[in-house]
């Protein structure tokens, strides 16, 4: 009953009633469980990872009439929360946004920061594999049996953290399925294409009969390998190319298919990378994908920030504002956390070429949607910005929040590649319980 | 006779045709390495009788080759090297070829990139950090060329002699003094480490002496039993990286053999500490040795138990996919050896030889365990650190890109076979793409596939070409040999695929597949159809 798509949970509560009940009684509880399924999805959780360092101060704190402040003005989003201009579609879902003002990590270079902020780790040379946040998040959420991957990462730029993306101790089960990977020069007509799974359609030669008779022999192949050579090898083998063919032959590999989508909503999210990647990250969720991550790049502004930085805000706004009206009208948002952070903040001074440099030490993340106490900024910065006055909140509050804010125990333990039981996040870390709904 | 049928017949007829001539033969192995065999069959074989496991059986020609091949040179057989192989009838064959693959360059380019992605993993995946890999893993290639013995390679680089510019904040510059041959490259170790005297410490303890320290440089190790103090007394065997305080703040260098550049505080405290070996024992300060000489002296002196049982373990979890310690960096209760005589018996005899790399590969590929076959006969057998069957491993993305070339005939462009050599693959280029889709750094009896991985193999452009009668190289050459039939068409494509001959099981299923023309009624595409389908298999993708 592949097409069923029933969570393990599910099926062992059909179990349970199965044996008091009649075999079309359990047909009915299975019939059940499977629209439940459908009207009542899981959590879910979106990361929109904002690559090269998001000037922060210009978008979620800013420090307007101080010299550190920059040209930008202050728009409401909710009452007593106060955002930039450039984000002026999002705004008006200020309801929902909670936005962390104390955020202090401890990583100013690209690939340590991001490696510090999707792992909750610092790099650490040949000991532990960490696994992001994603393969974290999916592995307590996900369905093992789903026909979707339970991770997906769109438009990553791995080039200079490829571990940062990783499952690492987890094992590439937990590992993301990437569209459109380090595309830096992405044109807007062929988003469409990068957006698709690589290589999941088969070759224009191939007919689906020939197709169909090469798997079938592979499966006798595979039986037979597995047979005389049994472990975890030959499993893995086997499942990956059992989820591979099923999202190649199932209707559920349609969901990357963005042209089933109306002109009018494909535009409302902007025809661009980012902003169809956002379209794709809705039609995952609704899918029941349970960790979704979308990449926005070139944040790195070390000069020009401004004009910078309003550019991409135009991209980042639509998409942004787009998927929660989406996810709303769908009442997927009370389900569905949306992360916005990029690796760190960058520097209140502002530089003589009008950048901005790398600022872990004092910046902000936004965390919005389901489990979060939206309308509210949490944590202040100095009046220059540069250090960090209230509610200091380091990686591992910040990551603990969101799993938190999913439904997830961030304590629980998973076996490491060291032999050694890791944390989710790790030891002593505390929940920035203010902004948890 | 046509192209592809010149390249059939090369591929798979004459023996004379193996492309693979061997530079002059190295004398047969001594006895040595047979007497060590002999060693590992008595030891393996004493504890499967205690535990009352049947060994699996010895493997056919065919699968050792392919496994002696993977695991020394790092791909496959092609079909013809596979098949002289199978052919000969010389009863030192499998000795023989060993002997064959220490010598050919490959070998050393297989074991330099094996032993750079377990040395300096940070390298493979970190765009900053990749040159300094790739300088050290061609310093590698030359010491495993020329058998260069481990302790001598290890004591080149812990006594290099270098410069470090700490000017930048962000990175130390560690520069090899001009007396140093081929000393960039080794240098490369210091800077893939950050030129960090708690790095190198911490790289040179896991690697040379089998003990992880990192817990340990910021509380006391957990479960070992390793304080934090230790850990930066370790360190402060490299504390010359640092810069000095006072007068020339930033720079550091030359450095001079002296031996008070032996402390270095411990990190976030205000305490300060003195090299001190684990034992608890100190050098005999000198003012003309430097505490990286000491070190060395300390680590490689035959009194030492840890280094020979921790580089003669590494060289067996090689060809075992799992070390007798295992994971081969963590010794302690918790984890302990599988057969610590055993090592113990493998690490005196590896020391015993001079360290020679090439004298424990042929004594651990000619012992019984090694030639196992990975078929399982025997539930006994289940426990992969019993060695009573041949481990499943799994091929690193090189690996399995050299055994597609291998089995394809793909000519892929010299320039990009030179970069590859030199420890670079060019993205964008087939060899990019399968690296960076198969990248990991799993241990290779856990190998895993994921669907991205399996969906390249079954419909990424370069099987997809391979598979396709007009643009292959190995596959139309078979479909075009004049007069074959289609057995021996079969045949062909296992012998390139597999390195072996089909079962007769094997051959009457595909050759009816084939003479039915598969699901389209045309026996030429049924043949690609056959090809695929031994390409995706796991006899192909792994190593068994």
């Amino acid at each position: 009953m592949p097409s069923l798509d029933l969570s393990r949970r599910q099926l062992l509560r059909v179990g349970a009633v199965s044996t008091a009940v009649s075999m079309s009684g359990w047909m009915g509880q299975l019939a059940r469980a499977a629209e439940e399924t459908k009207t009542k999805p899981k959590r879910a959780c979106i990361l929109l990872w904002m690559n090269g360092g998001p000037s922060t101060i210009d978008l979620w704190d800013l420090k307007p009439g101080h010299e550190n402040g920059g040209p930008y003005k202050e728009i409401e989003a909710a009452p007593g929360l106060k955002i930039g201009e450039h984000l002026p579609k999002l705004a008006k879902h200020g309801k929902s946004l909670a936005v962390l003002r104390g955020m202090s990590t401890k990583e100013g270079d690209h690939a340590r920061g991001t490696y510090l902020m999707r792992t909750g780790q610092l790099p650490g040379f040949a000991g532990i594999q960490y696994p992001s946040i994603g393969s974290l998040v999916s592995k307590e959420l996900g369905d093992p049996k789903a026909e979707l991957p339970n991770f997906v990462s769109v438009a990553p730029q791995r080039f200079f953290a490829q571990d940062a993306f990783g499952p690492g101790f987890l094992g590439p089960v937990h590992a993301p399925l990437i569209v459109a990977d380090n595309q830096f020069q992405a044109q807007a007509n062929n988003v469409d294409a990068l957006l698709k799974v690589a290589d999941l359609d088969r070759p224009k030669a191939i007919s689906a009969e020939t197709s169909g008779a090469r798997i079938d022999l592979l499966r006798e192949m595979q039986e037979e390998f597995a047979a005389t050579r049994p472990g975890g090898i030959a499993k893995s083998h086997a499942a990956a190319y059992d989820r591979a063919v099923r999202l190649m032959q199932s209707e559920s590999g349609k969901v990357f298919d963005l042209t089933e989508e109306k002109a009018e909503t494909r535009d409302k999210y902007g025809r661009n990378l980012f902003g169809q990647g956002c379209l794709l990250a809705r039609r995952l969720v609704e899918k029941g994908v349970p960790f979704v991550e979308v990449t926005l790049g070139n944040w790195d502004t070390h000069g020009n920030n401004f004009d910078q930085v309003k550019n991409l805000c135009g991209t980042l706004d639509g998409a942004w504002a787009a998927l929660m009206d989406d996810l709303k009208d769908r009442g997927l948002l009370e389900t569905t956390t949306i992360v916005w952070m990029g690796e760190f903040g960058r520097t209140p001074k502002i530089n003589q070429g009008r950048g901005r440099d790398h600022y872990p030490n004092a910046w902000s993340t936004v965390i919005a949607g389901g489990g979060i106490k939206g309308g509210q900024a949490v944590g202040k910065t100095s009046k220059d910005g540069t250090t960090v006055e209230e509610r200091l909140t380091p990686t591992v509050d910040f990551l603990a929040t969101v799993c938190k804010a999913c439904g997830i125990d961030f304590e629980k333990q998973n076996m490491s590649n060291v032999g050694r039981p890791i944390r989710i996040v790790d030891k002593g870390a505390e929940p920035v319980k203010e902004v948890l709904a | 006779m046509s192209v592809r049928a010149t390249v059939a017949a090369l591929l798979l007829c004459a023996a004379s045709a193996s492309g693979a001539e061997p530079a002059p033969m190295p004398k047969p192995a001594t006895d040595a390495a047979d007497a060590l065999a002999a060693v590992i069959d008595k030891h393996l074989a004493r504890d499967w009788e205690a535990r009352g496991i049947v060994p699996a059986e010895r493997t056919d020609d065919a699968e050792f080759a392919r496994r002696a091949y993977l695991d020394i040179v790092g791909r496959a057989p092609k079909a013809a090297e596979a098949r002289e192989f199978i052919d000969s009838t010389d009863p030192k064959k499998r000795a023989k070829l060993v002997d064959q693959l220490l010598t050919m360059p490959a070998h050393a380019n297989h074991f330099a990139a094996v032993t750079r992605q377990q040395w300096l993993p940070q390298t493979m995946n970190n765009f900053q950090l990749a040159q300094f890999g790739t300088q050290f893993e061609q310093f590698l290639r030359t010491q495993y060329r020329d058998n260069v013995p481990v302790d001598k390679t290890v004591r080149r680089i812990l006594t290099l002699k270098m410069t470090v510019n700490a000017q930048n904040p962000m990175f130390r510059f560690v520069q090899p003094d001009q007396s140093e041959p081929d000393g960039f490259n080794v240098s490369g170790f210091y800077s893939a480490n950050e030129g960090k005297p708690e790095s190198v410490g911490a790289a040179a303890s896991r690697l040379f002496l089998g003990v992880k320290l990192e817990c340990a440089q910021c509380h006391d190790h957990p479960f070992a039993p390793y304080t934090r103090e230790q850990f930066w007394q370790f360190a402060a065997f490299f504390a010359e990286l640092n810069p000095l305080t006072g007068p020339r703040p930033g720079f550091v260098g030359p450095v001079k053999p002296q031996s008070d550049r032996n402390t270095i505080g411990i990190m976030g405290t205000e305490k300060r500490v003195t090299a001190t070996f684990f034992d608890g024992t100190q050098p005999d300060w000198a003012e003309d040795r430097g505490p990286r000489l000491e070190l060395a002296d300390w680590l490689l002196s035959p009194k030492n138990p840890y280094f020979a049982k921790n580089v003669a373990n590494r060289m067996w979890a090689h060809f075992f996919g799992i070390g007798i310690l295992d994971p081969v960096d963590e010794p302690g209760e918790n984890n302990p050896e599988s057969h610590p005589e055993l090592l113990a018996d493998i690490g005196r005899a590896f020391a015993a030889s001079g360290y020679d790399n090439r004298f424990l590969i042929r004594a651990l590929t000619r012992s019984k365990a090694y030639q196992l076959t990975s078929k399982m006969t025997h539930p006994g057998q289940a426990d992969p650190r019993r060695f009573a069957r041949m481990n499943l491993k799994g091929l690193s993305p090189a690996q399995l890109f050299d055994s597609l070339v291998s089995a394809t005939g793909f000519r892929e462009p010299a320039q990009i076979r030179q970069q590859a050599a030199m420890g670079f693959a060019q993205p964008g280029t087939p060899r990019g793409d399968f690296l960076n889709r198969f990248a990991t750094n799993e241990r290779a009896t856990e190998a895993n596939t994921t669907i991205l991985q399996a969906l390249m193999l079954m419909n990424g452009t370069f099987i997809g070409t391979q598979t396709d009668l007009q643009r292959s190289e190995v596959l139309a050459a078979i479909a075009d040999v004049p007069g074959w039939d289609t057995k021996q068409r079969v045949t062909g494509l296992f012998l390139t695929a597999f390195a072996r001959n089909p079962t007769p099981e094997e051959l009457e299923k595909f050759t009816s597949y084939v003479d039915r023309g598969g699901a389209t009624g045309d026996k030429k595409k049924a043949l690609a159809d056959v090809f695929w389908v031994l390409l995706n298999s796991p006899e192909f993708l792994f190593n068994h």
